[in-house]
Order: structure tokens, then sequence, then C-alpha cells
């Protein structure tokens, strides 16, 4: 069974990790390159927050851009890939080739032709995920010291911890569930890619609730000095102590900014500070960042197992 | 003799549409028996069934010992090698004779190495016969495995299957829904007709069991059990069961299959089954 489950879909496995190995010799050979540059021309004290710094801190920057430009897209594509290719076909093409009925009348049972072929694709696929995680975890210390954006970037999010993984497994398990419902690959492949991009908007949306965000009042800036963190929203505070959306008749003029600048909200905002307004921004700060992956993944990994569940289901009631 | 196939008052349901209703039938053992019946009698449904594909909503089908089935289109994986679909087979079955089936494929002239997607018709058929065989059933089921195959490809496949049932304890059940590719072969009959058993039985005692009379019309047919008539002019044609009629106009002859599996057929109310002896006409 375990050479089987190899020899059919040892295309799917080979590309993917030959995938995983050349983006792992990219993210190397982009760190090597970079921790040759900081060697060389770092002035002494470097990389750090000092102003001296701040050369090396941009070089880095443009390094860091142009490899991550190469993998940024991963976070949505790689799991909408990984379903289509690895969820869909797992029953999909069995159907509609007819080839279900040639693997369930040998001795192995339906039961565990399934189970053995789910464990396994599943595990390869977490795995895979935690492995790109890994890589991408390594590589970004290179270029960021001191400053982060494992948090509130979603994209870097997406790529690091188990995010990965479970995303992985969850694009798989919507991919083979599809696969039984319509028992061809294509519509499965199709179902797959909507599912991923929707199931991503959605848990976009619900990742502000995963936690009460936390509630910060600013006066003289409308910055949270912490670039990590993830807003929710947020909203003046009159002199009063009222919460507005909108300040009303506070007496500031305010102006639309033309084109790039913000001068005319800039001088508005001051205007209000002026006045004894303060700004409350509620967000979440990084130190929550392990608390969002688990909620994420255990989201996305309970999904997963009700989808695979009723892939599981449809299959063995009605396996003809 | 034991039977190598048993159902009982088997009923597959697809939502709403019964395709199989009380169903009850055996094979004994060491038959070659064709399921015949026209398109969407059941033919299928019963063998699914009966390989464990399907589960009957009513009754139950029963094989003795282990069952290998060739399914409709010969299913093959397109992309492995001839012997990679043995390897296939060899890790999926508990019984598994190599060397027969490495044998049997060398024999038919078959390479090894080949894709199983660049094979012929006929080939890919007898790789999926050889499949089958290698798992050593009691019961091969083949549905329709000659159909899309040339006649000579038809004539192979036949005769292979053939061989083996000469060579050991081996019941075969196929279907076909062409009549005379079993003559030859078979020799137990089943007839489906609209997801209903119309006839099960020995070949040669159901043709036995038989007359076609032609006579005049008017001609008493008294004394018989009728399975289905047809006239064409004064002339009537027709299959009665048991023994013939008293009226000395009629000229009897025994039946061919082809003409026996027709009259059913054409007549879907009239059933010819072991312990039922109301036929209507």
């Amino acid at each position: 069974m375990i050479w089987v489950t190899w020899r059919q879909h040892r295309a799917q496995l080979l590309v993917t990790a030959g995938f995983l190995a050349l983006l792992g010799v990219l993210l190397l050979g982009s760190a090597l390159e970079a921790s040759r540059y900081v060697a060389e021309h770092a002035p002494p004290g470097c990389p750090g927050p000092a102003v001296a710094c701040g050369d090396l801190a941009a070089a880095l920057g443009q390094r860091y851009n142009a490899a991550y430009s190469v993998f940024g897209w991963m976070p949505l594509v790689a799991p909408a890939l990984i379903g289509a290719f690895w969820g869909a076909p797992l029953l999909g093409r069995e159907y509609e080739r007819g080839t279900h009925r040639l693997a369930w009348t040998q001795s192995v049972p339906v039961r565990r032709w399934l189970a053995v072929k789910l464990s396994l694709l599943g595990g390869a696929v977490v795995a895979g995920g935690l492995l790109l995680s890994l890589m991408v975890s390594l590589w970004r210390p290179v270029f960021r010291t001191g400053v982060d954006s494992t948090f509130g970037n979603i994209g870097v999010f997406n790529m690091v911890g188990v995010e990965p993984a479970a995303w992985w497994l969850y694009a798989f398990a919507l991919g083979t569930a599809a696969g039984t419902l319509f028992r061809r690959t294509l519509p499965a492949m199709a179902l797959v890619v909507a599912g991923v991009a929707a199931t991503m908007f959605t848990l976009f949306q619900l990742s502000d609730h995963y936690a009460e965000p936390v509630r910060t009042e600013l006066s003289g800036t409308v910055l949270l000095d912490d670039p990590d963190a993830r807003l929710v929203s947020a909203a003046w505070v009159e002199p009063s102590g009222r919460e507005v959306a909108e300040p009303v008749g506070s007496g500031c003029p305010r102006r639309v900014d033309m084109g790039q600048s913000s001068k005319n909200a800039e001088a508005w905002q001051a205007c209000l500070f002026g006045k004894g307004y303060r700004y409350a921004v509620y967000h979440h700060p990084p130190s929550r960042f392990w608390r969002f992956q688990w909620t994420e993944a255990a989201i996305l990994t309970l999904t997963s197992a009700a989808l695979v569940g009723l892939a599981v289901h449809r299959t063995l009631r009605r396996p003809g | 003799m034991s039977p190598a196939l048993e159902a009982t008052g088997l009923g597959v349901r697809f939502r709403r549409t019964w395709v199989l209703r009380d169903c009850s039938l055996s094979v004994p053992t060491g038959r070659v028996a064709a399921l015949v019946g026209p398109n969407g009698a059941g033919k299928t449904t019963i063998m699914h069934t009966a390989v464990g594909l399907l589960r009957p909503a009513l009754g139950s089908v029963r094989v003795a010992g282990e069952a290998a089935f060739v399914a409709q289109d010969k299913p093959l994986y397109d992309s492995f090698t001839v012997a990679e679909m043995l390897a296939f087979g060899r890790r999926m079955n508990t019984r598994w004779d190599d060397t027969a089936a490495a044998g049997r494929l060398a024999g038919l002239g078959i390479p090894l190495e080949r894709k199983v997607g660049g094979l012929s018709g006929g080939q890919q058929a007898q790789v999926a016969v050889t499949l089958a065989l290698a798992c050593r059933p009691d019961l091969l089921v083949l549905d329709e495995p000659l159909a899309n195959l040339d006649p000579l490809a038809r004539h192979d496949v036949m005769r292979s299957i053939m061989a083996e049932v000469a060579g050991r304890e081996l019941t075969v059940l196929l279907s076909s829904h062409v009549v005379s590719d079993l003559e030859e072969t078979c020799d137990w009959l089943i007839v489906l007709n609209g997801g209903r058993l119309q006839v099960s039985g020995d070949i040669e005692e159901l043709l036995d069991g038989h007359l076609v009379l032609t006579g005049p019309d008017g001609a008493s047919a008294a004394g018989t059990q009728v399975v289905g008539a047809s006239r064409t002019g004064r002339q009537v044609s027709m299959l009665v069961r048991g023994a013939p009629p008293l009226d000395p106009r009629w000229q009897a002859r025994r039946p061919g299959l082809e003409e026996l599996v027709m009259g059913y057929l054409r007549s879907p109310e009239s059933a010819a089954l072991p312990g039922l002896t109301g036929v209507g006409a």
C-alpha cells in the first residue's frame, strides 16, 4: 500500500520536494550573501538601532525585498496548488477514470486504502509546510535584527510558525472532499482554488476576534510605536472622555490632502490633539503571535478533520 | 453442490429509484454464468453488489471464498507500466500468484515494460483479466469483458478465461448484451430485465425445458406455459415452457440460446426461476 501510494503520487511528491529544495537553495544563497555583506561593510556596533547602521539596514532591506518578491506569493498560492494537485486528484481522479473499481476490489479494504493514503499524503503535506516555515524562519533574522514583522504582516505570518502546515493540510483536505463531491478532478481543483481564497479572506476578517484587542490612548501622534502590532480599529476620544468615530464641532479646519501629501491631515490631527483630543487605537500586540498561530491552526485543523471525515463517509457509504 | 454466489431478496436503490428488486439467485461452483439483459437491466448493479462496491438496501449477497472483479471498461492505471500493474496487484492482495501472472502475459506477448496506456484495447483487457486471475479467486466477476473489443480480441480473451476455468475450480460470472458471445462458453444463464430477475438456471436444462412452436393462427396452446408469442401473417411462433401442446397442428423444436433469451426479454412478465411454477403468458 505504501508503494502504491508512492507510485501514484510520486509526481506531486517530487515536484513539491524539488520546489522546496529550490527555495531552500535560494534562501541559503541569499542569507550567505547578506551575511558576507554584513561582515564586510558593517560599521562597528552594527547591525543595530544606531544611526550609523542606517545604510547597512537599507542595503539589507533591498536584499530582503528582492528575495521576498520571489516567494511572497506563497501564502495564498502554495495551499491552492497543494489542494489542487494533492487533494483533488486523490479520489476525484480515481472516480473519473473508473480506477476506484479496480483499487477497491482488491484484498486491501477501502477503509485501509483510504487510511494509508490520507495519513501518508497528509503527513507529507504537513512536513512540507513545516519545512517551508523552518526555512523562512531561519532566513528572515539574517536581515531583520531588532525589527520584526512576523505578526503584523499577514503574508509573513502565514509563512512562519505552524501556519503553512495548517494551511497546506486544510487545502489538501478540501481538495480530497471536493474530489468525492464532484467525482472529477477539474471541478474539484476549481473548488479548492476558490475555497482557499475564500477561507483566507474569512480568517483574515475573523482574526481580529481571536482575542480582545488592547486599547491604547495616544496623544500627539496617531501611530503606535510598535510597527508589528495588528490594528483592529481606531477612534477619537473627546476631551470629555467620549469616544467618537469622527470628531464633530471641534473647530479644527479639515482640508483634503492632494496627491501623496498628508500635510493637511497632520495639521488637523495636531489641532485636535491641541484641543485635548486623544486617539484610541485598538490593536493586538506582537506578543500574541503564538496565540494567533495556534488559534488559526486549530480552526484549520478542525475544519480539515471535518472535511476528511466527509470524504471518508462519502467514499465508504457508496464506493461504487 | 454449494453455490459460489448466492443472492437472497436483493434490492438496490439509487436515491428513490429501485435498480434491482427482489432478486434471489445462486450460481453453483465451477459454472460459467452468463448475466444477460438490456442496458439498464441491473447487470452492473448486481455485480457491484457481489464484489462489495455497493451495499444493498435489502437482502444480501454471499460469495463463497474470494471474488476478483474486472469492471466495465477494464480500468487500469494508464501511467503504470505492465510490470507496475503487477506490483500493484501483488501489494494489494493477500493471495497473489506472480509467476502465473508474468507467465500469462509473456504467453500473450504483452511486454512488461510497456505503459498500460500504450497497449491496445485487447491487451488492456488481457492485463485486467490477468490481474484478476492472479489473485487466485474462487469467483471471477467480469462486467462486459468483451465490450469494445474486435472479434479476434473477443475470441482471445474468452479463450484465455476458459483455459483458466478448465485448469481449476473457478466460478465465473460475466455479463454481456451480446448473447452470441456466450453461446459456446457459458453453461449457466441469468436473465435480468428492468431490475428484475427473469431466468436463472443451467443452460442445457433451460433449452431442454423450452420449445419453439410454429403453427397456424388459432391453434390451441392449451397444456403449455407460453413465455411469449409473435405473429407473422397467419403464422404464429411462440416460446413455451414444459411439455408440447396437444394440438397436432404445432411444429415443435428446441430453441437456441438467443431465441430463449430474446423470448424472455420480449415478455418481461414471464419468468423461469427455480421454485417458481406459475409462468404468465
